[in-house]
């Protein structure tokens, strides 16, 4: 048998992956936001005649909340879940933050500041908790929760008012025409706490938890907690959305529909960033990108001379034009 | 996952409560009746119950569409911005004779739905993300029809048949909208259990790659329920109009939770194939009654909604632990 020469087989060895290919896989997706915001950014240059230190200012003051709140939702999703209640969370915490904030030196403002995301961690934890606890699917919770917390955030501050410090506005989203702020803080907590957490045991758990529940749990992930703390880490996340738009505003408004709409968006800004919502992949810079392209519609409409009411039809109409073309990117991988 | 360690006799009613869900549901109705009876004076009386019919039945109608999505595994978020544009078409155009009012209200629910069908059944695009979208661009739509000379600019005035029908009495405690809901119930509950497209409805939410593989075209599925599913809307939001008196591009918006709190307490597994409407007409009767309920406590609106979330919170909680139907794991 053995001495028989044997033909020569070829088994196909799989061609290893170059760097770039590799990259083009991993980031390709959030490297085509990049682009079209770059390409979104410049469009809106060229359309004011002076595009400078204010615009840029407005664009990304504006758009934080939003971008924080792609982040929280990211999380979210990435563990395997949905939150309906990210939009509530913020309006809850921008209701806390202007009630006890008003008329206070800058000490007790970071003091409250600390305190209330502190707090959006904790309800957050809980929804998180009730969730794994219950088994009860994540839409249902969060869409019961967000009820609860848009009531809470009329128990806090019955109609619009509340305030805050001047200085921490300034620290936050900056003056009328300093960008630097809010750029520096938007960079820093994806640097500093969203890299480290993504490399993190936690934060490959969160991956693995999300892309499959029962092969994570058989490698020994802890499933539960694990999807808690990406719920924790939601409430971080939307707590700080809640924080800005305190200091964007200057003041509390308990609004419901504010949340809803919010939240709604940060789905959109979710799925156009390239986080499957099936969970399991993506990272946090594409959503953010993803939420800056969605807010410079309605000024590039304006610009354009339209009625910015069709931003509205814009953004739905992207939204779905972008997972279908997602969907059919993936056709000849799936068949491959 | 419980009922497996649980002793005989409690699996047999637990597997009654799973096998009929109406049964529990049942008494959950008439023990929250019983109780806000006690809050609420007249709840017995002729114009209790009729209030009571009255004010489920859009809502009843509204979870219709959320129950036909959900057997499938998906959602439909657009169901209310469906609802609201249908409702406004419908007075905006009433010089035109309710006919063609009517018509054109329902031509809007179609066309909600073929989108929205296309984009789910033929692009496969996530029924949430996909409905969510579809939200959006309807709101949009609304807005830029009614400012300035938009195409829903103009004066509004509801249809004199919507107003009989949506809030006239038939007789004693019987609204007349409840006959709408009787066919819409029936047709429902018929369909789902003895046409052939009700079990593809089940099938697909069930196991859709065993469906494609016996040849069920899955497409076509999804491509009714979504059309049924907005058409359904449209109705719910006449009728809403009927009732309100009014109509508003955001009246029915409220009306989103609890469309899907109403199919989720009556049993609808949000991850499909699982659930039917006999359990979501329940629910949608169980939130009217709780709604009625926390109106009769003397709080502030604040409150009311805290309690409201978490009320509905717990009874889904309740129903899923009870009959061990878990999500996910």
């Amino acid at each position: 048998m053995t001495a028989t020469p044997q033909a020569e087989v070829h088994t196909p060895l799989p061609r290893p992956s170059s760097r770039l290919e590799r990259f083009g896989r991993r980031q390709g997706w959030v490297v085509g936001v990049a682009l079209l915001l770059a390409a979104l950014v410049l469009w809106r240059s060229s359309q004011i005649p002076a595009f400078g230190a204010f615009e840029v200012r407005g664009i990304v003051a504006g758009t934080m909340t939003l971008a924080l709140l792609a982040m929280a939702q990211s999380v979210i999703v990435i563990s395997g879940g949905i939150d309906l209640s990210v939009g509530a969370m913020m309006v809850l915490v921008n209701c806390i933050a202007a009630r006890l904030m008003l008329d206070q030196d800058l000490g007790t403002v970071v003091l409250v500041a600390v305190l209330v995301v502190v707090v959006a961690m904790v309800i957050s934890g809980l929804i998180g908790t009730v969730i794994v606890v219950s088994g009860v699917p994540d839409i249902v919770v969060t869409l019961a929760a967000s009820f609860a917390l848009a009531g809470l955030a009329l128990v806090v501050l019955d109609g619009p008012g509340g305030g805050t410090n001047l200085r921490f506005q300034e620290l936050l989203v900056g003056g009328f025409d300093q960008p630097w702020p809010a750029i520096l803080w938007l960079t820093g907590v994806l640097l500093v706490v969203w890299l480290p957490f993504k490399r993190s045991r936690l934060g490959v758990a969160t991956y693995a938890v999300g892309s499959d529940r029962a092969a994570a749990f058989l490698s020994g992930v802890r499933v539960g907690r694990t999807r808690v703390i990406a719920y924790v880490m939601g409430g971080f996340f939307s707590g700080l959305a809640g924080l800005v738009t305190t200091a964007f505003t200057g003041s509390g408004e308990p609004r419901a529909s504010i949340g809803a709409t919010a939240t709604l968006t940060s789905v959109a800004a979710v799925v156009l960033g390239g986080v499957a919502l099936l969970g399991g992949s993506g990272t946090l810079l594409g959503p953010v990108l993803a939420a800056f392209c969605l807010a410079l519609i309605p000024p590039l409409m304006l610009g354009l001379g339209w009625d910015p009411n069709y931003a509205e039809v814009a953004r739905g109409i992207i939204i779905i034009v972008v997972v279908m073309i997602g969907g059919l990117l993936q056709i000849p991988r799936r068949s491959r | 996952m419980s009922a497996t360690t649980a002793a005989p006799a409690a699996r047999d009613w637990r597997q009654i409560l799973v096998d009929r869900p109406a049964v529990a549901l049942s008494g959950v109705l008439v023990v929250l009746y019983v109780v806000t009876a006690t809050q609420a004076p007249g709840m017995f009386s002729f114009n209790g119950v009729r209030s009571t019919l009255l004010l489920a039945c859009p809502l009843a109608i509204l979870a219709a569409s959320q129950t036909l999505c959900m057997l499938t595994g998906g959602i439909d978020l657009s169901t209310v911005m469906t609802a609201n544009f249908a409702a406004y078409v419908a007075a905006n155009q009433s010089g035109q004779g309710p006919l063609v009012a009517l018509g054109l209200a329902l031509c809007v629910g179609l066309a909600v739905g073929l989108v929205n069908g296309i984009g789910v059944g033929v692009f496969k695009v996530n029924p949430l993300i996909m409905t969510l979208g579809m939200a959006s661009v309807l709101l949009g739509v609304v807005t830029v029809g009614l400012v300035g000379d938009g195409f829903l600019s103009g004066s509004t005035r509801l249809l004199p048949v919507l107003r009989t029908v949506a809030s006239g009495t038939l007789l004693g405690p019987v609204p007349t909208n409840l006959l709408v809901w009787a066919v819409v119930a029936a047709a429902l509950i018929f369909g789902l259990s003895r046409t052939g497209l009700g079990r593809a409805i089940y099938a697909v939410g069930d196991n859709p790659v065993a469906c494609r593989l016996a040849g069920i075209r899955i497409w076509q599925v999804l491509l009714a329920v979504y059309l049924l599913s907005a058409v359904l809307a449209a109705l719910g939001g006449l009728l809403f109009s009927g009732i309100s008196g009014s109509v508003g591009p955001d009246q029915t918006n409220a009306y989103l939770l609890p469309s899907v709190a109403a199919a989720v307490i009556g049993g609808t597994s949000i991850l499909g194939g699982v659930g039917g409407y006999t359990g979501t007409i329940l629910g949608a009767l169980i939130l009217t009654v709780l709604n009625r309920l926390l109106l009769a406590l003397d709080t502030t609106e604040a409150f009311r909604q805290i309690l409201y979330g978490l009320i509905v919170l717990a009874l889904a909680w309740v129903y899923v632990r009870v009959t061990g139907q878990r999500g996910g794991s």
